[in-house]
């Protein structure tokens, strides 16, 4: 996976998977937390699925159990460079 | 219940209804006490080419405006109902979940079939196009427990938790499991439990059922206790309830509706119609028993009218069996035939007109049905003003369950 995922997208996909509105640029917000807006650990499992499926590449186990949205971006386009 | 000292009485104090004739209990009400017949050809998609064609569907309900999108992606439609419902039957017993210490409020629902609907979808995607394209809500949604989670988790309720899988007489059974809740502790218990078995996969799995009714006409289709009877329609929606201890209930100021008064349950096995009888009339008897009924107190009879023949003719010989003499004097009414039945749901709304009936004073008819083939009274065309203080009402389920309920009128606080 070449593609680098921005907060849009990041909120883009929660809303999406989970149902949850939230603004991407509190999502970026230093210290922000998934627990914060109500997004789990599910939630995150369905959206690493979708990156998935849809860029073909797998992506670091374990992903899903990040606590910050920075946390998550930084699995998710470590898994882009390296290929997982 | 009565067996219980009385300051363990279990009381009713908040309704919401999720039914085909209406959302919310006043228009549910209205359309039940006017007979109306909502039952129509399914409308959803994919079910253009069953031979399943008349059924009653919940319109008018917006789920989106009913229910956070959090909890709607993670949910089948049975739960949506369900939330909904919960939210209609909290606000009418005013009961915030932050009134009652969390572990004091405890959720009860009864489930037939799980979340089909969104079950179907995920089994597509992972026939279609492999498991990864299977969502994670799919582990949760489909399952029988899954609205008895997603309302304690939506309302913060921690107190003790169930879900019973008993068959359609499971919407009683799910009532009577919330008073022995009480009755062990807790201070309220949201309880009752909706369906939504519209969907292809689900319709598909009802095609077996003997007893479903195939008819194209939706004023002939679901015609119980008529000589025309000719098997039922189902349909979806539901009820959920507040029920309360007694005492917890008047120390808040609650308005008591109504008070779960007996409750039975037996079982006689799938489809053996003329064995109903006598596990029917055991369910009564000892419902009325734990309610220290007489027989001729029972003011109304909600029945489970499946409209197939010979479960008709058992239940009104149960009745007989159990009320004697009264059984022919009682007025029976059979609400659903305007509505269809929809499972577990089924007994729930039947439990809710009950209430509304004797708040009322008014037995709603049989929307449908112009005469019946037994020695019963039954209610058709119009329905009747009477003064109600006990209602009985019945259910049994196709697997072979039978439940009886008595409800006595709410007494001025």
């Amino acid at each position: 996976m070449t593609h680098v995922l921005t907060h849009d997208e990041l909120a883009a996909l929660i809303k999406g998977r989970a149902g949850i509105a939230v603004d991407p640029l509190d999502l970026g917000r230093p210290g922000a937390t998934f627990e914060e807006f109500g997004v789990d650990s599910l939630a995150l499992l369905g959206i690493v699925g979708e990156l998935e499926n849809t860029y073909a590449t797998p992506i670091t186990p374990g992903a899903e159990m990040s606590k910050t949205p920075q946390d998550f971006l930084d699995a998710v386009n470590a898994s882009a460079t390296t290929g997982a | 219940m009565t067996s219980d000292p009385p300051d363990r009485r279990t009381v009713v104090t908040g309704i919401g209804v999720i039914a085909p004739n209406g959302v919310g209990a006043d228009d549910f009400w209205k359309a039940t006490r006017e007979g109306a017949s909502v039952l129509g050809p399914i409308t959803r998609e994919g079910c253009g080419q069953m031979p399943l064609r008349v059924a009653g569907q919940v319109g008018g309900f917006d789920a989106e405006a009913a229910v956070e999108g959090r909890y709607l992606v993670q949910t089948d439609r049975f739960t949506h109902y369900a939330m909904a419902a919960a939210d209609l039957a909290l606000e009418d017993a005013r009961l915030r979940p932050d009134e009652n210490s969390p572990f004091a409020t405890g959720v009860v629902t009864a489930a037939g079939s799980g979340g089909g609907e969104f079950g179907q979808r995920e089994l597509q995607n992972l026939w279609g196009q492999g498991p990864r394209f299977v969502g994670p809500y799919q582990s949760i949604a489909w399952f029988y427990a899954a609205s008895t989670g997603q309302i304690s988790i939506r309302g913060g309720f921690k107190g003790p938790c169930a879900v019973v899988a008993s068959d359609e007489a499971g919407g009683l059974d799910a009532l009577a499991h919330a008073a022995r809740t009480i009755a062990r502790g807790a201070d309220a218990v949201v309880v009752g439990g909706a369906e939504a078995p519209l969907a292809p996969y689900s319709m598909v799995c009802q095609l077996g059922y003997p007893e479903l009714s195939l008819g194209d006409d939706p004023a002939t289709a679901y015609l119980p206790f008529s000589p025309e009877a000719n098997g039922f329609v189902p349909a979806e929606g539901g009820a959920m309830f507040v029920l309360e201890h007694e005492r917890a209930a008047r120390r808040r100021g609650a308005r008591i509706r109504a008070e779960l008064a007996g409750h039975a349950a037996t079982f006689t096995g799938a489809s053996r119609w003329a064995e109903s009888r006598e596990g029917l009339a055991h369910a009564i008897r000892a419902a009325l028993e734990q309610a220290s009924c007489a027989p001729d107190e029972v003011d109304v009879v909600f029945a489970d009218a499946l409209g197939v023949p010979e479960a008709d003719r058992a239940e009104a010989l149960a009745l007989a069996d159990v009320l004697g003499e009264h059984a022919a004097r009682v007025p029976v009414t059979a609400p659903k035939a305007g509505t269809g039945r929809a499972y577990c749901g089924a007994p729930l709304l039947d439990a809710a007109a009950a209430v509304l009936a004797m708040e009322q004073g008014f037995v709603p008819p049989t929307p449908n049905v112009t005469g019946t083939a037994y020695d019963l009274d039954l209610v058709c065309g119009y329905g009747r003003t009477a003064e109600l203080r006990t209602a009985l009402v019945l259910s049994r389920g196709l697997m072979g369950s039978n439940a009886a309920l008595v409800l006595r009128a709410g007494r001025p606080s």
